[in-house]
């Protein structure tokens, strides 16, 4: 049983009035691929979200690669670096281009040259099939192939763990298989991946766990197979009939 | 009363030192009145409540009162503190301080037209701060807050015509000195008038230039 690289214990976040963690007790282990999915509101982007600190808590604890996130020697600007993330919408930095958006980060943080920099990238853009686009800007990409570059931008750091929040879903609909296609190679790979989405055909494909989150609390958890055919929670089977559908 | 070209023709060199003049204490301005703006503008945003507090005093009493008189009570007021400056010095500060008061909030807009997801992007790669703010954001902000910028730098061409009053010799103090001499006023202002309009258009040319080049190399 390999050890846990992600622990949430007792999680709880407000937002105001709004509880929107509520006592989550999470453990995620090195190279698992969880997928968590959810109706709108559920907490589900909140909670990846923790995990690099980009939203903060209030009550509990969480433990990313044996640090804990409260503790005032943790920081986070280097944890961050071993946790890539991949945004909804894209966030590329539109005044440089692809090569330099990945090269950005391995250059200023990891210190490399320009030169080995650029090889890193070069490869990861073969490796997300578009590396003709090096020189290109993001505005003149598509929105799958923009995303292809936000997820070699994350992986150019060599992350322990890679979180998605809901990377296909500004996408239009033929452009949703190329980015899941990357993603699939990718967990095949033994990358530690959460990944919020509402794709359930990646979900049934490459993860190890499914987590159904609602009112910021997780109701359901379980592998695949079972937690599509058998859901054991009334509002687990009436969220997956309302997504399962089409 | 006829229309005189010689007068126009004699004072012409005078008028064109004049104008070396005006281009070189606005320059001034604009190069400290763009570090000043940024500096403020990067400042307001710390935490302490007292800084932003006297931030926007600052901001809110250069944009609200005249230009001359903010001239003038740097020239002919300040002195009565103990602080004497010469017209150009005077002349230079007020109008830097004018011009950094509304590139404050110019660069403020700048920074907040940036999206919160360009700050998250950047700080989950792992950069710092301060490297996120320097490579990502300030980098966007002054792309929006470009346009804005250059119609401010035309404007504090065009007011520093205002330091003329306090005796500094820039073109519109020598229009002044010629007209007053030999009362063609007609002709000189009005060919002073040119002169700043080719002032104003040589300086826009530079920023459109300095504009296409620099900043929208987006692919667009």
């Amino acid at each position: 049983m390999k050890q846990a690289i992600i622990q949430f214990r007792g999680v709880n976040k407000w937002f105001g009035p709004l509880h929107v963690l509520n006592d989550v007790d999470l453990s995620v282990r090195a190279g698992e691929v969880l997928v968590i999915c959810g109706p709108s509101g559920s907490g589900k982007s909140t909670l990846i979200r923790c995990i690099n600190k980009l939203e903060l808590i209030q009550k509990g604890e969480i433990v990313v690669d044996g640090m804990a996130l409260s503790d005032p020697a943790t920081d986070i600007t280097k944890l961050r670096a071993e946790v890539g993330m991949v945004f909804q919408q894209f966030n590329l930095y539109p005044h440089m281009n692809v090569l330099q958006n990945i090269t950005l980060a391995l250059v200023k943080v990891r210190k490399q040259s320009r030169e080995e920099a650029e090889r890193i990238a070069r490869d990861l853009l073969v490796k997300v099939g578009i590396p003709e686009k090096a020189a290109q800007y993001p505005a003149q990409l598509s929105g799958g192939q923009q995303q292809r570059v936000a997820i070699a931008r994350a992986l150019a750091m060599q992350p322990k763990i890679m979180l998605f929040d809901e990377p296909t879903s500004a996408l239009d609909p033929e452009m949703i298989n190329e980015v899941l296609d990357v993603m699939v190679s990718l967990a095949k790979e033994g990358m530690t991946m959460i990944v919020v989405t509402h794709e359930m055909g990646f979900a049934r494909k490459v993860s190890h766990r499914i987590i159904f989150m609602d009112e910021g609390r997780i109701v359901e958890e379980g592998e695949p197979q079972a937690f599509f055919a058998n859901p054991k929670e009334e509002r687990t089977r009436t969220f997956l009939s309302k997504i399962l559908v089409h | 009363m006829t229309f005189s070209w010689a007068a126009i023709w004699q004072g012409l060199p005078y008028l064109f030192q004049g104008a070396a003049l005006t281009i070189f204490i606005s320059l001034t301005a604009m190069l400290l009145g763009v570090i000043l703006g940024v500096l403020i503008a990067l400042l307001s945003e710390v935490p302490s409540r007292g800084i932003r507090i006297l931030i926007r005093a600052y901001v809110e009493i250069f944009r609200n009162t005249p230009l001359l008189i903010q001239i003038f009570i740097v020239y002919f007021g300040l002195p009565q503190l103990g602080l004497k400056l010469s017209p150009f010095f005077s002349g230079l500060s007020a109008l830097t301080l004018y011009t950094a008061a509304y590139n404050v909030e110019i660069f403020r807009a700048g920074l907040e037209a940036v999206p919160k997801g360009q700050h998250e992007a950047a700080r989950s790669t792992g950069l710092t701060p301060l490297q996120a703010a320097v490579f990502v954001i300030i980098p966007q902000a002054l792309r929006v807050s470009f346009p804005a910028l250059g119609n401010n730098l035309v404007s504090l061409l065009k007011n520093s015509s205002l330091v003329s009053t306090i005796g500094m010799v820039e073109l519109m103090f020598v229009a002044n000195d010629i007209s007053f001499n030999n009362f063609r006023s007609f002709e000189i202002y009005g060919a002073t008038a040119v002169l700043y309009v080719l002032l104003v258009l040589a300086l826009t040319w530079t920023l459109s230039t300095i504009e296409r080049r620099l900043l929208l190399k987006s692919g667009r």
